[in-house]
């Protein structure tokens, strides 16, 4: 199999395949939650987009330098990883409220919930150590991978997260059944999206 | 007995008022995820509880000398040096289940219960009302995840196993509907539960 070949295959799986929202049922919360307007759901995917490539990368360098080399990989990798997450939600949060105030404006608000949001601590583990990557792929924990497969989670997340608010704009003025307004319905579309994200199982192989 | 009455309205107050899944709605990832087998609800019903139970014990018990500005890093070190126990915990005595859970284990860090109770509530409280809050959390989250995986285990496959044993099962011409294990199964049978207790309530208003 040759190299890009399985890079597109590795993207691919975490995009579609696997998708993080509707296969895996990592990051509900933001879903549910946020989703209310396309708008939102734009500024959110982005600045998960954004953090969770840097959360891998900096997993990757204290998992491949620090942890591994140490032996302590093992019983620290919990503790290190959601603290490498948190600082750097911070430290992004400071940066760009200091060299762009209308990005900040803009994506402000979602930084501080990214920290608890699943979805990065998720991809950094998978994505860096070993036992938890459930893609049927030669994958030798590299960091371009590593980066490949965070992006591919990260733009399947936006991807549901935007087609999920669309739907439910329309949902504001259809006649819902009383006990089934609010979350239930939701709950119901999010069944029916994931059942056509199921048509994608098995695809090349994976 | 005042001290009674209010550890157990504590303790019921997780437990049905605000139970965690069910009317606050804050850690649904890993309740639908995981649910598909009822044992999977029982091994991670009580590691989450285990894991809420202490991190609120011991922040209630430390509140005191913790600086405003850096609580929750210093919430989310003691909630992760828990988390690492249950990892290695399961890691060496049921390596199976620790398979099935895989990254939910680590994941339990990020659960939105466990910084909720955490901020909302251990860092604002006593240890013992901290610690019957932490159970009732738990018992109530539990709960919910018991009856998501009997339902979605009984019509899914048809029979229940519970630690390789098979306690229940449906004659022969019942042809178990695989989607309840799947996936929308997940997101079916969770709006119907949530869209029954609407309907319940709105029965008792009027």
């Amino acid at each position: 199999m040759n190299e890009a070949y399985r890079y597109f295959l590795i993207f691919l799986g975490a995009l579609l395949i696997y998708n993080i929202l509707l296969i895996r049922f990592i990051a509900l919360c933001p879903l549910i939650g946020v989703s209310t307007q396309v708008e939102t759901s734009i500024g959110m995917a982005m600045s998960v987009l954004f953090v969770m490539t840097m959360a891998t990368t900096a997993s990757w360098v204290a998992w491949n330098y620090i942890l591994e080399p140490l032996g302590v990989g093992e019983f620290l990798y919990i503790p290190v990883f959601i603290l490498i997450i948190a600082s750097l939600v911070q430290f992004t949060e400071m940066f760009i409220k200091k060299v762009s105030p209308p990005l900040y404006r803009a994506m402000g608000i979602y930084l501080p919930l990214i920290t608890t949001n699943c979805a990065v601590l998720a991809a950094a583990t998978e994505a860096v150590k070993p036992g938890f990557l459930k893609l049927n792929v030669a994958y030798h924990f590299s960091l371009p991978e590593a980066l490949i497969y965070t992006i591919g989670v990260a733009l399947g997340f936006g991807l549901v997260l935007i087609v999920f608010a669309c739907i439910r704009e329309r949902l504001e003025t259809s006649p819902v059944p009383h006990a089934f307004k609010g979350a239930p319905i939701a709950f119901i579309i999010a069944a029916c999206l994931s059942l056509a994200f199921m048509g994608f199982a098995n695809l090349l192989g994976l | 007995m005042e001290e009674q009455t209010t550890f157990w309205y504590e303790f019921k107050k997780g437990f049905i008022l605000e139970n965690p899944l069910m009317v606050l709605m804050v850690g649904l990832c890993s309740s639908l995820a995981i649910s598909n087998r009822l044992e999977n609800g029982i091994f991670m019903g009580i590691s989450a509880t285990f894991v809420l139970v202490f991190s609120n014990v011991i922040i209630a018990a430390i509140r005191k000398w913790i600086p405003d500005q850096i609580r929750i890093p210093i919430f989310i070190v003691v909630i992760a040096s828990f988390v690492t126990i249950v990892d290695l915990a399961l890691k060496a005595y049921f390596p199976p289940v620790y398979d099935r859970l895989g990254v939910w284990i680590p994941l339990i860090v990020v659960n939105c219960i466990i910084l909720a109770r955490a901020e909302g509530y251990a860092y604002k409280n006593n240890v013992k009302n901290a610690l019957a809050d932490g159970l009732g959390m738990g018992a109530g989250y539990t709960c919910v995840l018991l009856i998501m995986g009997f339902i979605r285990e009984l019509l899914g496959t048809g029979k229940i196993v519970l630690f390789d044993k098979t306690l229940f099962n449906i004659a022969p011409p019942y042809n178990p509907p695989a989607i309840f294990i799947l996936f929308p199964g997940a997101f079916l049978t969770f709006a119907c539960l949530m869209a029954l207790l609407n309907r319940y309530k709105m029965r008792k208003a009027e």
